[in-house]
């Protein structure tokens, strides 16, 4: 059982439910504790080790149903129904042949065919068969598994694989065998025929099932991470607007890694513990007398993220991404204040808090976009924001520095360089573009800490990482 | 069943009878009136058997808190219960030295001081000889022990109640990390102080952020949702055993239909009790329009909520008389 569930664990992680090694072995210990027995109870349990927020609860649940529900319950059922001669119109199919059958053999004709037929008969004592006659679930199950093991099923990855691991089952399971038995019967025109063709439908339509669960538990998986993969490599403007909705998704989680791995360090307290060296020192002058005690107490920093973002027609593209990735930021960073600007600049922090990103994006391209003018943009900012920054504020800019040959007004940019501890600008163009016709990205270079090229979302993660492994 | 035990052999575990299987916690549990799902008794189980913490998730006011205290009832053990907010470090959550004892004994010693260096020659012998009395300052003499502390000093295992882990702050959450993984703390001076029996942790949040994962991974993690209806019921009647059984279905029934609106803060089962309370008080046999009104500042604790729910009130009392 311990592979099992280490197998399960495999398709757990591939549903990006994150499972460490240690909690494996929890999962073994909870399963050990509560026995197998109790499958609610079992599912409660290893859910608890296993799945550390509601949302991996649920996937869980799901995939917990998958995996270890084989589907082969409903078997019987169908055997039987299909069985009573009385209920299935087939056997009336043949109205030739139903008169001259005795009752004894509309019983069982599929019997007494084999006791004509020595090949027939060596199917019937086949264990597949056997399993299939007397309704061996567990059996048929255990066969089914194991052919699947054999054929590699878990590395499914294509729905398009699925026919042919459908027919590899079959035939490791030696379902060959059964169909060489209905050639043979079709070709005597025995009255058997329909109902060993109906157990081979049956065992079909149970690899079929098998395949189809596995499919989903395998390969749904790996298909989205494959699917996740593709568009983080993807330059931004060239994502098609179908996919905006998994970009987004992408984003958050992004953008979520990256709150969780930096705000740990935002805030100090230490308040509480004496200062002994400074005690002693202190309390030389009252001849050691530690008369005053002075306490530990570290500075409390808090980084400051300011935001600006292009929103101008040259960067359309681009800008939706952005201000989605910005929007993202600010839901999961505290202290992020957003600006975006065409011609003017006005702070969009409030529109991102009030509304849902869709409607945000939209409010604020409405809004401000336009043609572009960096320096009247710099304007508007320096007297919003200027008096704000200090030595723990970072400044990121998105945009593609092209100005329209306006006046850049560099100096803004520079008086903002000097009292900001980072100025980061995220050029969407690529570096050999830098400074070509009316770009005026080379001047604003000299007066930013840090300047990338970023035009998908890998190198937008890989930036926004560095740049808060910095500011800590 | 003792493999996974042994692990933790270095750290004495107390057995629990009580908790010996879930059934036994779940009727040792209605006992005290804690009536709980399958999950929650499955929950405290494994705890219990593997020896971990319950890291407890849910709405507030769904008897997160009252799990612990119930646990500590029916094992008949301490309950040490550290509250967190911002700002709890670990002068005030683990241990703290005696500050103004380690002052006064200072001063008091300093006489003895020349006895003990009487006849040393030099500076450098004095040195040695004061060396030898190790760090007497810094010994358990002179320690206070805070709540986390204090739980793994208790003799007999405590439970201990981390509550409302969300509060605090991230560096607060990886000085929990050694304790609840290996029931052990590390005091600079004095060096590693195992727990003397590892105590029962549960840690509760409301998810007012994510918790780390490194934290989860140490956890059971039991997510205690609303209860259902039945369950619910159940549980008025355990702690509100007067009210009658129509009342006690109408009256539940009408809390979950608020549950399903878009409210500030939703009922819970503090309140759905809270309320049964009161209409026993009124003496009320039945829900009506005019006693709901009276009564909805019990359930609903914002003014905006009582507003937004006034033009629904009729239909929703007349759904849970019906119902």
């Amino acid at each position: 059982m311990p592979e099992n569930l280490v197998s399960f664990i495999q398709v757990l992680r591939t549903h990006d439910v994150r499972v460490s090694p240690a909690e494996t072995l929890d999962a073994v210990n909870v399963a050990a504790a509560l026995g197998y027995g109790d499958r609610q109870r079992l599912r409660d349990g290893l859910g608890m080790a296993l799945a550390k927020t509601a949302e991996e609860e649920a996937v869980f649940a799901q995939c917990f149903d998958r995996f270890f529900d084989r589907r082969l319950a409903d078997f019987d059922e169908t055997v039987e129904e299909k069985l009573d001669p009385s209920a299935t119109a087939e056997t009336n199919d043949n109205p030739s042949e139903a008169p001259q059958t005795d009752p004894a053999v509309i019983d069982n004709p599929l019997e007494a065919a084999a006791a004509d037929s020595p090949e027939l008969a060596a199917l019937m004592e086949s264990p597949l068969m056997q399993a299939l006659l007397n309704n061996d679930r567990n059996t048929l199950s255990l066969a089914m598994g194991r052919a699947g093991e054999s054929s590699g099923l878990e590395q499914i990855q294509l729905f398009t694989q699925k026919g042919q691991f459908t027919r590899k089952i079959l035939d490791a399971m030696g379902e060959e065998q059964i169909r060489a038995g209905v050639i043979a019967l079709e070709q005597k025109n025995s009255p058997a025929l329909p109902q060993l063709q109906r157990y081979r439908d049956i065992l079909r339509e149970q690899v079929r099932d098998y395949v189809e669960a596995q499919y989903l538990l395998h390969a749904e998986g790996k298909t989205r991470q494959f699917m996740e993969d593709v568009l983080s490599k993807t330059r931004l403007s060239n994502i098609e607007h179908s996919y905006l909705h998994r970009v987004h998704e992408l984003v958050r989680k992004m953008a979520k890694k990256l709150a969780a791995r930096h705000s740990r360090k935002r805030r100090q307290y230490r308040r509480g513990q004496l200062d002994m060296p400074r005690t002693i020192r202190r309390g030389v002058v009252n001849e050691g007398l530690m008369f005053d005690v002075y306490w530990r107490r570290t500075r409390k920093e808090k980084p400051q993220l300011l935001a600006i973002c292009d929103v101008s027609g040259s960067v359309a593209a681009y800008a939706k991404f952005l201000l989605l990735f910005l929007y993202s930021l600010q839901d999961v960073l505290p202290r992020v204040r957003s600006f975006a600007f065409s011609s003017h600049l006005g702070e969009v922090s409030d529109l991102f808090a009030q509304h849902p990103v869709e409607k945000a994006i939209e409010l604020v391209n409405w809004k401000y976009g336009g043609a572009t003018d960096y320096g009247s943009a710099f304007t508007d900012f320096a007297s919003l924001a200027l008096d704000d920054i200090n030595s723990n504020t970072t400044v990121i800019l998105l945009g593609d520095a092209r100005n329209n040959r306006g006046d850049p007004k560099l100096e803004i940019l520079q008086s903002i360089y000097r009292r900001a501890r980072q100025v980061i600008w995220l050029n969407p163009e690529s570096r050999r573009a830098w400074g070509s016709g009316d770009s005026e990205m080379l001047r604003y270079q000299s007066a930013c800490h840090f300047t990338a090229e970023c035009n998908n979302l890998k190198q937008l993660e890989r930036i926004i990482d560095q740049l808060l492994k910095s500011t800590r | 069943m003792d493999s996974f035990k042994k692990e933790l052999t270095f750290v004495h575990t107390q057995a629990y009878p009580q908790l010996a299987s879930t059934d036994a916690i779940k009727n040792g549990f209605e006992a005290f009136g804690y009536i709980c799902s399958e999950k929650i008794a499955t929950a405290v189980f494994l705890a219990s058997q593997l020896r971990k913490p319950i890291l407890v998730e849910g709405p507030p006011g769904v008897g997160k808190t009252e799990l612990a205290k119930t646990t500590a009832q029916l094992l008949d053990a301490p309950l040490i219960r550290l509250q967190c907010y911002e700002g709890l470090d670990e002068a005030k959550a683990l241990y703290e030295w005696k500050y103004s004892k380690q002052l006064l004994y200072t001063q008091v010693l300093k006489e003895k001081l020349g006895d003990l260096l009487q006849g040393a020659q030099g500076l450098a012998e004095s040195v040695e000889r004061l060396h030898q009395f190790g760090d007497i300052f810094y010994s358990e003499e002179f320690l206070e022990p805070r709540p986390l502390l204090q739980a793994m000093q208790e003799e007999r295992g405590a439970i201990l109640l981390i509550d409302e882990v969300d509060k605090s702050d991230y560096e607060f959450e990886s000085l929990l990390l050694e304790i609840l993984s290996d029931y052990q703390v590390s005091i600079p001076e004095i060096g590693t102080v195992k727990a003397r029996s590892a105590p029962l942790v549960f840690l509760t949040s409301n998810n007012t952020r994510e918790i780390s994962d490194a934290l989860k991974r140490r956890c059971l993690h039991l997510y205690i949702p609303f209860p259902t209806v039945e369950l619910e019921e159940r549980i008025v009647r355990s702690r509100v055993p007067d009210v009658d059984e129509s009342l006690r279905h109408q009256l539940v029934g009408f809390v979950h239909s608020l549950r399903q609106l878009d409210l500030k803060k939703v009922p819970a089962i503090s309140e759905t009790i809270d309320w049964a309370r009161s209409l026993l008080l009124l003496h009320a046999d039945k829900l009506d329009e005019e006693l709901v009104r009276s009564t909805l500042n019990v359930l609903l604790k914002f003014e905006d909520d009582i507003e937004a729910t006034d033009g629904d009130l009729r239909q929703l009392v007349r759904e849970a008389v019906g119902s």
